[in-house]
This record gives structure tokens, sequence and C-alpha cells, in this order.
């Protein structure tokens, strides 16, 4: 007998030039008029099963239709056609704090959010003190505080301690690991993985994917509303990161006049390749990456040299690498980077480069040439909460016991 | 029927949460407002007095039905506030708890339900005003005043009614939120509020009214249950409103089922 049966379900909206709520002059006017809508489909004929104990996660690109896809299995929203058949009591945390109050206090919020969430005045009660343990010794003082005074961390702490002391069957959970602190992070991950250990039924969408390949045996993928994969977690990730990936990277321009660049210096070429390992379908921290730029200089008797920036999804720059200067005629020009493996970190990165004239004068600034993913990867690990850190340097860092006497 | 029964159902399965919400819309409400609970005592008492001022200095009318007129008054008052103020919170309620509605489950009634606590709250602080008022004129409380939660009863199902109702359209259609502080305004004057059923008994149309605005049959309800020896109440006027209260409720219901699926679609 499955827990959860869903059976090609389906859920539309309808994009109108006003989308939500209409005032009632324009409600009148559309009923009359019956203007067109344009029709999506957030979820798309879905259908999947799990057993008891069987942890899911969900993955997908933004929009794929993971949030809605959890609404309608926790009955938030009804789907346009399709069935679904939950047996067990079901608890969804689709964010931290769900329905705080700012003018409450600390004390008075654990109450309002445990009922809310679906627990009874009498498992609150008798859980009071470990939620409190749990959100930390911060919390614990300004309990009697309301939580508009509350910092933003320890709103999120509070919130996720009651969330932790929830004892459903079926627990649905949307990116809550999300949040917080390193340390905090650490702890929810914990939690995930106690309560993982016993045979509740979780149902998971991270973009974390080495939790989901740690938490979860099985795994949903969805692009733009329809399940592109469903089965066990080590294939359908291993196809995703593959298919999210491009292994290797090109920009390449056949003619000078449709290059972009400046007058003196036009891009021709530009390679970024990793080096695979046996049998590895995608690029993850252990590999190395070669680039490779080519570019035409116009004038004659040029020093030039190029500079390359290398940026992480927030912005910032991670590295700054110069070639040396050198005299270049008319002609094409070749400079080449090797990134070694071990030494960035898993995220989104992106590449930019300039080629600069006596070591000072900017010619031209190639912005974004490249962007790309670099996954985890990780062996022998009961960890699996987001690595810190730009790099991930493999230094050598002995350590061994001294002596044996205290 | 077997809606109704359904979703009485649901209600009392999550009865916890019902009263949990319940108290936190009481403790906000009376966190928030500097003059907290006397903000329940100063509404109706000076509603009363520019009324008594209206009537005594300006129109010069003494007795508007052989009862103590500030009485008379100040139950119109009491009921139409309690009347009012909870239609208000139930139409506004899904929109209020947009947040809670977008992200959990629970059955969407019980914030209907529960938004009606603040105005009871205010209600019962009223009534032990009005008791010190009437004491203070040296007139005795009705011995109907036991029978005075089925007239709350009565009137809850009326402003749900309405309410849920409101509550339904509001969420798609947003403008249907202006309408109801009109009604509530228009209302207090349709309604025998600051006069009585007294003066309008003897008019032909005084049944088409009554059938119109049960409201009239609720306040004069209200009234037995506190004024002493109150006879404007007949059992013509209780019946149609309870009656209609009734009818009111079962369509609130109805067209609440029938939108509280799409509600999410819109906020």
């Amino acid at each position: 007998m499955h827990i959860i049966e869903v059976n090609s379900v389906s859920k539309k909206y309808e994009l109108s030039a006003n989308k939500g709520a209409v005032s009632l002059k324009n409600g009148i006017k559309n009923l009359l008029t019956k203007e067109e809508k344009e029709i999506f489909w957030a979820v798309n004929d879905v259908s999947f099963a799990l057993n008891r104990g069987d942890k899911l996660g969900i993955v997908g690109s933004n929009g794929a239709g993971k949030s809605t896809l959890l609404k309608i299995l926790s009955k938030i929203t009804k789907p346009t056609s399709g069935e679904i058949h939950v047996r067990g009591k079901v608890a969804s945390l689709l964010e931290v704090g769900t329905g705080f109050h700012p003018e409450l206090t600390g004390r008075e919020n654990i109450f309002l959010n445990g009922a809310i969430l679906g627990m009874s005045k009498h498992e609150i009660k008798s859980q009071f003190d470990e939620i409190v343990d749990f959100a930390g010794e911060q919390i614990s003082r300004f309990l009697d505080t309301p939580v508009k005074r509350y910092s933003s961390g320890m709103y999120v702490r509070l919130g996720f301690a009651i969330s932790a002391h929830l004892n459903p069957e079926i627990l649905i959970v949307d990116e809550v690991l999300a949040v917080g602190d390193a340390d905090f992070q650490k702890k929810s991950l914990g939690k995930m993985r106690e309560v993982a250990a016993n045979d509740k039924t979780i149902l998971f969408v991270s973009h974390n994917l080495t939790a989901v390949a740690n938490l979860c045996n099985k795994t949903l993928h969805l692009e733009k509303g329809r399940v592109k994969q469903f089965g066990e977690t080590g294939e359908v990730l291993s196809n995703y990161m593959a298919a999210l990936q491009t292994n290797r990277l090109e920009q390449n321009f056949e003619s000078f006049d449709s290059a972009p660049g400046s007058q003196q210096i036009r891009l021709k070429r530009a390679t970024l390749i990793p080096e695979l390992l046996e049998g590895q379908t995608y690029l993850d921290i252990r590999n190395k990456i070669n680039i490779s730029i080519e570019f035409w200089n116009t004038e004659d008797k040029q020093q030039l040299n190029v500079s390359l920036h290398l940026f992480a999804s927030t912005g910032e720059c991670i590295f700054n690498v110069g070639t040396l200067p050198g005299n270049f005629g008319v002609g094409l020009v070749q400079a080449s980077l090797e990134i070694p493996g071990h030494f960035l970190n898993d995220g989104t990165y992106h590449i930019s480069f300039m080629v600069v004239k006596d070591k000072s004068i900017v010619l031209y600034n190639f912005e974004e040439v490249f962007n790309f993913e670099i996954a985890d990867f990780r062996e022998d690990t009961t960890w699996y909460g987001k690595w810190p850190g730009y790099v991930r340097p493999v230094f050598p860092f002995p350590i061994r016991q001294l002596s044996d006497s205290i | 029927m077997n809606l109704i029964q359904q979703k009485f159902k649901e209600i009392s399965s999550d009865w916890e949460l019902l009263v949990i919400l319940a108290k936190r819309d009481i403790s906000v409400r009376y966190k928030q407002t500097i003059l907290g609970l006397s903000w329940a005592i100063v509404k109706p008492v000076a509603t009363m007095l520019v009324f008594l001022f209206a009537y005594k200095q300006v129109a010069k009318i003494q007795d508007i039905s052989g009862y103590p007129i500030q009485l008379v008054i100040f139950s119109g008052i009491l009921f139409w506030n309690y009347f009012a103020n909870s239609l208000q919170a139930i139409s506004n309620s899904i929109l209020v708890n947009s947040n809670l509605i977008s992200k959990v489950y629970f059955p969407r009634l019980i914030i209907c339900f529960s938004s009606i606590a603040v105005s009871l709250v205010d209600f019962l602080v009223g009534l032990a005003v009005y008791i010190i008022l009437a004491l203070s004129l040296h007139q005795s409380i009705s011995l109907y005043i036991f029978l005075l939660p089925v007239a709350l009863f009565i009137t809850s199902l009326f402003a749900l009614g309405f309410g849920l109702i409101f509550a339904s359209f509001s969420v798609k259609y947003r403008d249907v939120q202006q309408i109801i502080p009109l009604i509530v305004q228009y209302g207090f004057f349709a309604t025998p509020i600051v006069y009585t059923t007294k003066q309008l008994s003897e008019k032909s149309w005084f049944l088409y009214y009554n059938i119109l605005n049960p409201l009239a049959g609720l306040v004069e309800m209200f009234r037995a249950c506190l004024i002493n020896q109150y006879d404007l109440l007949t059992a013509q006027n209780v019946s149609i409103s309870i009656i209609a209260s009734v009818l009111v409720f079962i369509l609130g219901i109805f067209i609440f089922d029938k939108r509280e699926d799409s509600f999410v679609d819109y906020l």
C-alpha cells in the first residue's frame, strides 16, 4: 500500500493582463467579453507513488513547479485535474515560522505556530522545553519578548525549532535548510537526518543536492511542470547534474566583424573544458579546468596582457590572475589558464577577462564570458551541509597523537 | 445539511487552532492599542453621548419608546458594534491572514469563525458598562439576560452568513472590501439602533421592513434581554429574524465552500 499516490496531477494558472485579484468592474467586464487568457501549466501530468518511510527529494530549476507541487500535496491548493491519495497525518513546512505574529512573545508564538502546524496543545506543552532548548540559549532569554524585537536569525531559529518537533507521519519540507547561520544549519541537518532515520515519509524540495543525495532514497526531477525523471536518487541526480552542466563551454566567432570587442581587440574563441575523471558525467570540485582565450589584435607593436577575473554567483571576485605582458603584432593571440582541481568550492561561478595595453590601459573587458557550475563531491562523510567558503583547497593538515599521558 | 454537518466536523476537529487564533487576535488587539481595554468602553459610551446630545439638546426629544433613552440607545449600540465588528472581521479574515492560508492547510472556516473573538470580548466589556449604567439609573436588569447568549448566537449566525459571502468574494474582487463600511454606516440608521420598532410597528410596510432587515428583530431581542419589561419584541419579528439568520448562514457556508479552494490562487 502506497502512503502517497499522485495520479496525473496538473495545475493550471490563467495569466491574464490583470493577474490575481481583480476589481469588480474588471470582473464583470471579463465575464462579458471572455477575454482570451494565456494558460500556464505550473504542474503538468505528474504521477508518482511513495511507500512508507521513503524520503523523496524534489529537484528542478526555478519555475519547474516544485513549490506548486508541494502546495498541492499539502492541500493548500487544489489541482486542476488528477488525484492524490495521502494516507497519514501530514505536516508541511513551506516556510519557517508560519503565522508568527510580531506583537506576540516568543512563548506565545510557540503555541500559535505549533497549533498552526497541527500540534495539539498537549504536544506543544510536553515538548516546550525541548523546543526552547533546541532554539538556543539566546531565545530562552528572550522568551517573553515580542518576536518583532528578535533578530532575523533568532526568528528563524525559533521557527525551525518548533518545526523540528513536529511528529507527523508525512513531512513536507521546502528549502527550510537554507536558513540560519552555518552552525544552525548543521544542527537542522542533523535533526533532519534523525527524522530521516525512522520510518517517517519525507518530501523535500532543495537546491542543496548534497543534502538530497544523502537524505533521500528517491528523487523526482521536475522540468517545466513535468516529470523529467523519477527514481533512485543516485541515478536521477547524476542525470540532473549532467543536464544542468555544460561540460564544455565554448564561444566561437567566425569573422572579425561579428565578434565582440573594440576596434583593436576582437574575441575569436574562448573555451572552458574540465578534465573529467573516468566515468564522471559532470564537473565537480575535484576536476581541473582548462581555459583558453584567442583574440585578434589589429595593431602592430603592442605590449599586451590578459587579466582574468573569476566571480562567485554573489558577485564577489574570487581571484584575478594576469598573464605576463608580451609584445605582439597584428594577428591572433592566445592565452591559456589552468585552474587546478581541489581549489574552487562547489557553486556557480562566472568568468570575465580583459585585454590590457602597457600594463594599465584596458582595451576591452569581456564580461561574463563563461558561466558554470561546480558540483560537490564527498566521500566518507556524515555531514552534508553546504561546505562553507569559496575555495576548498586540500592543504596538508596532519594530526597525530603526541603522547599518551595527560 | 450534509455540508453544514461536514463543516462543523472540520471545525470541531481543529478546535484548538480556532481557540489559539482567537486568543492571538485578542491579545494583539489589547497589546497594540494604548487605550487597550478602555477603547471598548469609550467607543459605545461616546456614541451614546453624541445621540443623547442630538436628541435632547438639538431635536428636543426626551423619550423614544417609554423606556430609559440611555438604555435603549446603549443596548442598541452594543448590539450594532458586535454585529458590525464581527461582519468586518469575518469579511476581511481571509485577506488579513493570507500569509497563513498560502502556507498551511487547515479548514479555512476556522479563520472566519475565530475572527469574531475580538468583537465578542468588546461586547462583554460593553455589557459590563451597560449594567453599571442601568444600575446608576436605578433600573433593574431584565430577568431574560440569561437568554442573551441565544440572541448573541443568532446575531453571530447572521454576521457569519454575510461575512462569509463577503470574504469569499473579496479574495478575488478586492473592492468588495469597500462595500462593507458603507453597509455598516447605512445599516446603523436603517436598523432601530438609536430608535426602536415602536415608531415603525404601526406602518403598513412594517412586515416587509422586518423581512428585508432581519437585524430589526435581532436588536429588539437584545433589548428584551437587557431592558426590564421590554415588550416591543413580538413573536413575529423574532421568528422572521431567526429564520433569516439561519438561511443567510447556510447560504454563506454554501458560497464559502464553493469558493474556498480558489482562495490561494488569488492571494
